[in-house]
């Protein structure tokens, strides 16, 4: 029993035991040392800080970017721009200058992966990922089935793709619809051989309608510098531009005359420009056969489709009329998916001002033969349409392909929601994507193969769609592939020749080498980074516009919106990622207001467009076209024209990193894909959307 | 507020607000060359730091007269900076040739008296520690220390590349006091593809901001605080200039 003088022998027994232990105290550093323990900071690897330059140029930026590339010690840390590049001459766009850190990007694909029966993933190593592709590829030669998608835009990578398609027996070899193929359809549909390049450097007056061309379409970057080298800050401007879009985008930001029209009326503007140039006496060769058409295209009927005040397009023209090299640039904001016959007219305003082949003017552009014997021809690959043929699958009115390839592309994400990307890589045998991001395409295939980045493969860029010059250039690896990741092009040609289908070269590292050659390039030059441009340009030949199909064309497009419904304007900027890459971790610092409010996405609209609806800014509101439906929040931005409402591209991934997932939603949910009448080319287009209160 | 303190080099930028299209070209190259880590959310303002932000103006009118205008805002390196004056651990100072306003991080006590003071919202603090992605961290260059969480960070010019654009020209026997036009730029100025930043020592006849800063369009933000920045910006646009300071509505427009 514990009596009261041996509970205190033990109570201050235990206190000097304790105390003379180094318990307490080592306790208490702990604490403090605790308390003090910030979490893990990185620290500079200055090692011999050893500076090396690599200049290349990017692949991940449509507008082909010439980087230098900053290395420390080997480690790639800065893109730069290289004031040496004939076509970014020094300019780099916010997506090539996050290159290098997107290298790391947690979406980033580290090894092969397989998916299995329960839709998971197991990782596999090269070897057996190889086996797999083998084997599929073997079956899909047998039966012809292959039907391959290419997310490059200028590369001889889509020559070894093309070539592969046709070597196993089939023609589907497929791009990423874009901008190049509704100005190729074009192009072709007027007689043309060749191909089209703008010579925005040299023009001193710029009519973009549509094409963003200061912030994504066509070489942008070398458009921005020419056109801010034609801006000196102490001087008078040696270029103007105007832009007719209907939203004041960032190239409206730039532009000396923003011409608000309504989204889908840009016919109806290039035809008002055309009936007053008749009037004022223009005439050329082969586009007398739409005078008549043009005739009734007066600026108040124009007015009253695209809601333009009459007297801006009559600026617009005399603009146009008083500057000496005039250039006429139709594009659209989304550069993917648009219409060919406002192409048509423009090439013809651009006839009817004597600018073709001219300097500042519209250029025909020589096209260079593939080296890889099966291939595709340049005019052949513009000429496949993938928009078509996925919807051709998914009417039934063709069977289902074998065997599906993806190579950089992410369609599920970027392609209209409703035309069938998903129904197709479900129907087809097998699917294999060569990615270098573990994308919402890469999740839905069987084979996920890690694809080396624009930075780390030898690679090449020829002629980016839009550039005035024919364009050549390598893109030099500045760093060893990281992860498990290898160059799809040398994965590709080795498989093929082991299935017994050889493409003519053992590596893809000779096919540039035989591309350097037939161009009469010299390969040393290139491997020290040298960009090769020519001006030679083919000599025209009449065009004939077809006038009828401008007509059918029309009619489809002056269905007047429904009561209560807007037209969809998007709003796209290149710092938010391509149709096959995403918005790198150093961009998302770039969006605002104007494309995200609290988390959704902005439903920006003039302030008399949201008062005639009744709603208010801020508010909670769903778009709805058909049974898609979109959450948005209203924000006012007088820079949106009447009866429109402008949303951002490039959000809504679901499964992407941390840096895209959960950030509003997919504008192309919206979109559908249509057949454009008179031309027959696959279209993607927004119906007009109803807001309804959410 | 400090005293004037005179400088014989005085590096300034002139940015053209009508050259500026908003691409946020600039504020990528920043965030990379200084080491400033990545926001998975970049509108949350308590994650994301910018030492250059891009703000988007607007003219104010309704629907189809309306304009609108991009402002990069980089610290304005005031030639009587209110930040420096309030800080009590001498962390940030205005004392080197050049006027670059500096921001030592190891002496800041995170009081955030200097962000207060600031007029321009060009200082921000690290209430977190910085986090790059796995693996990014091996993108950080060896120029710019990467700063704790608790100190107040700001642009400096990229100060560092000052000091190696000095260190080449001892190198090459040339007076480092005396650099040429263009020896010396900001990451920023480099980045921009449409040429709208210039960058230089104002005081130097033969650089060209020294010329570009006297242009009747050229302004100064809040200019009438008497803050005497070094960034300047040139707009031909009236409403540009009139929302660069605080007019009454009875007083004209500067330029």
């Amino acid at each position: 029993m514990l009596d009261r003088r041996g509970f205190l022998k033990f109570v201050g027994g235990a206190a000097v035991g304790t105390l003379a232990t180094p318990v307490v105290w080592k306790g208490l550093d702990d604490l403090s040392i605790w308390t003090q323990n910030w979490p893990w900071i990185p620290r500079l690897d200055k090692g011999n800080n050893l500076n090396t330059y690599i200049t290349t140029t990017s692949k991940l930026c449509p507008s082909a970017s010439g980087m230098r590339v900053r290395l420390v010690n080997g480690r790639p840390v800065r893109v730069l721009g290289d004031v040496n590049n004939p076509l970014s001459r020094g300019g780099v766009s916010a997506l090539a200058s996050a290159e290098v850190q997107l290298r790391y990007s947690p979406a980033r694909l580290k090894r092969p992966l397989r998916k299995t029966s329960d839709g998971t993933y197991v990782a596999i190593s090269w070897s057996e990922a190889e086996t797999v592709l083998r084997a599929e590829l073997a079956k899909a030669a047998k039966d012809g089935g292959l039907l391959c998608l290419s997310g490059d835009e200028n590369g001889t990578m889509n020559e070894l793709l093309s070539a592969l398609t046709v070597a196993t027996g089939s023609s589907d070899f497929y791009l990423m619809p874009g901008e190049a193929q509704t100005t190729a359809a074009a192009w072709k549909s007027l007689g043309g051989k060749g191909r089209v390049g703008y010579d925005f450097a040299r023009s001193d007056y710029v009519l973009a309608v549509g094409a963003g061309v200061l912030e994504n379409w066509g070489p942008v970057v070398g458009n921005r510098r020419a056109w801010g080298q034609a801006r000196p800050q102490d001087g008078e401007p040696a270029m103007r531009l105007a832009y007719a879009g209907p939203v004041q985008n960032n190239t409206a930001a730039g532009a000396d005359l923003w011409l608000p029209i309504r989204p889908g009326t840009e016919m109806a503007f290039l035809l008002g420009i055309a009936q007053i140039l008749f009037a004022r006496g223009c005439q050329s060769a082969g586009v007398e056969s739409f005078v008549q058409l043009a005739s009734e295209w007066t600026p108040d009927k124009v007015a009253a489709v695209t809601g333009l005040a009459p007297e801006r397009l009559q600026m617009a023209v005399e603009q146009l009329l008083s500057a000496k090299a005039p250039l006429i640039i139709v594009g659209t904001d989304l550069a993917q998916g648009g219409e060919a016959v406002p192409v048509i007219l423009g090439i013809a305003l651009n006839t009817l001002l004597d600018r073709i082949n001219q300097d500042g003017g519209l250029r025909v552009l020589p096209v260079a033969e593939p080296v890889f014997s099966r291939a595709m021809s340049y005019g052949d690959m513009m000429a496949q349409d993938f928009t078509a043929a996925v919807r051709a699958v998914a009417e039934k009115k063709r069977p289902a392909p074998s065997m599906v390839m993806i190579y950089e592309a992410n369609p599920v994400y970027a392609m209209p929601g409703g035309a069938g990307v998903e129904a197709l890589l479900q129907n087809a045998g097998f699917t294999v994507s060569f990615s270098c991001f573990f994308d919402e395409t890469a999740k839905q295939c069987d084979l996920i193969l890690p694809a080396a980045m624009g930075l780390e493969r030898l690679d090449d860029v020829s002629t980016p769609f839009g550039f005035g010059e024919s364009f050549y250039t390598l893109c030099r690896p500045v760093a060893k592939p990281l992860y498990e990741a290898r160059a799809a092009g040398d994965v590709l040609l080795g498989v093929a020749r082991q299935i017994g289908l050889d493409l003519g070269y053992a590596s893809y590292k000779d096919a540039l080498e035989a591309k350097a050659a037939r161009l009469g390039i010299d390969w040393g030059k290139l491997m020290e980074g040298a960009c090769i441009t020519s001006r030679v340009t083919l000599p025209l030949q009449s065009l004939i516009f077809p006038s009828e199909q401008i007509a059918t064309a029309l009619q489809g497009r002056l269905a007047q919106p429904e009561k209560g419904t807007l037209a969809v304007a998007t709003l796209t900027k290149l710092a938010f990622g391509t149709a096959d890459s995403a918005i790198p971790p150093f961009c998302t610092k770039l969006v605002t207001d104007a494309e995200l409010t609290a988390g959704e996405l902005s439903a920006s609209m003039n302030s008399a467009t949201i008062r005639s609806l009744g709603l208010s800014e801020g508010m909670k509101v769903r778009l709805v076209a058909g049974e898609a439906s979109l959450p948005a929040r209203v924000r006012a931005f007088e820079g949106v024209a009447m009866g429109t409402v402008a949303l951002a591209t490039g959000f809504g991934h679901a499964n992407f990193d941390a840096f895209n997932n959960g950030k509003g939603s997919n504008v192309m949910d919206l979109f559908t894909a249509v057949e454009e009448p008179g031309t027959g080319l696959a279209v993607w287009r927004c119906p007009d959307v109803k807001i309804v209160k959410a | 507020m400090s005293a004037t303190q005179e400088f014989r080099i005085k590096w300034g930028m002139v940015i053209d607000l009508d050259k500026c299209t908003g691409c946020g070209s600039c504020m990528v190259a920043c965030q990379a060359e200084n080491n400033v880590p990545p926001a998975e959310d970049g509108l949350n303002r308590r994650r994301a730091l910018n030492w250059l932000l891009v703000y988007r103006l607007s003219n104010g009118k309704p629907f189809p007269d309306h304009d609108i205008a991009y402002l990069p805002r980089p610290c304005m390196q005031c030639g009587k900076p209110s930040c420096v004056s309030v800080c009590p651990v001498v962390a940030t100072t205005k004392d080197e040739e050049g006027g670059i306003v500096s921001q030592v991080t190891p002496r800041c006590i995170g009081c955030r008296y200097c962000m207060a003071s600031c007029p321009y919202h060009a200082r921000y603090f690290n209430w977190h520690d910085p986090v790059w992605p796995a693996g990014m961290e091996k993108t950080l260059t060896p120029d710019v220390s990467v700063r704790p969480r608790g100190v107040v960070e700001k642009c400096t010019f990229c100060h560092h590349r000052l000091m190696a654009a000095k260190d080449r020209a001892y190198a090459e026997g040339r007076d480092p006091e005396k650099l040429p036009d263009g020896a010396y730029v900001t990451s920023c100025t480099e980045a921009c593809p449409n040429g709208a930043i210039s960058f230089g020592d104002v005081n130097n006849p033969e650089h060209k901001v020294h010329e570009l800063i006297k242009s009747p369009y050229a302004f100064r933000l809040l200019e009438r605080l008497g803050t005497d920045p070094q960034v300047w910006y040139v707009s031909r646009r009236e409403w540009v200039r009139r929302l660069g300071d605080n007019y009454l509505n009875n007083e004209p427009t500067k330029g």
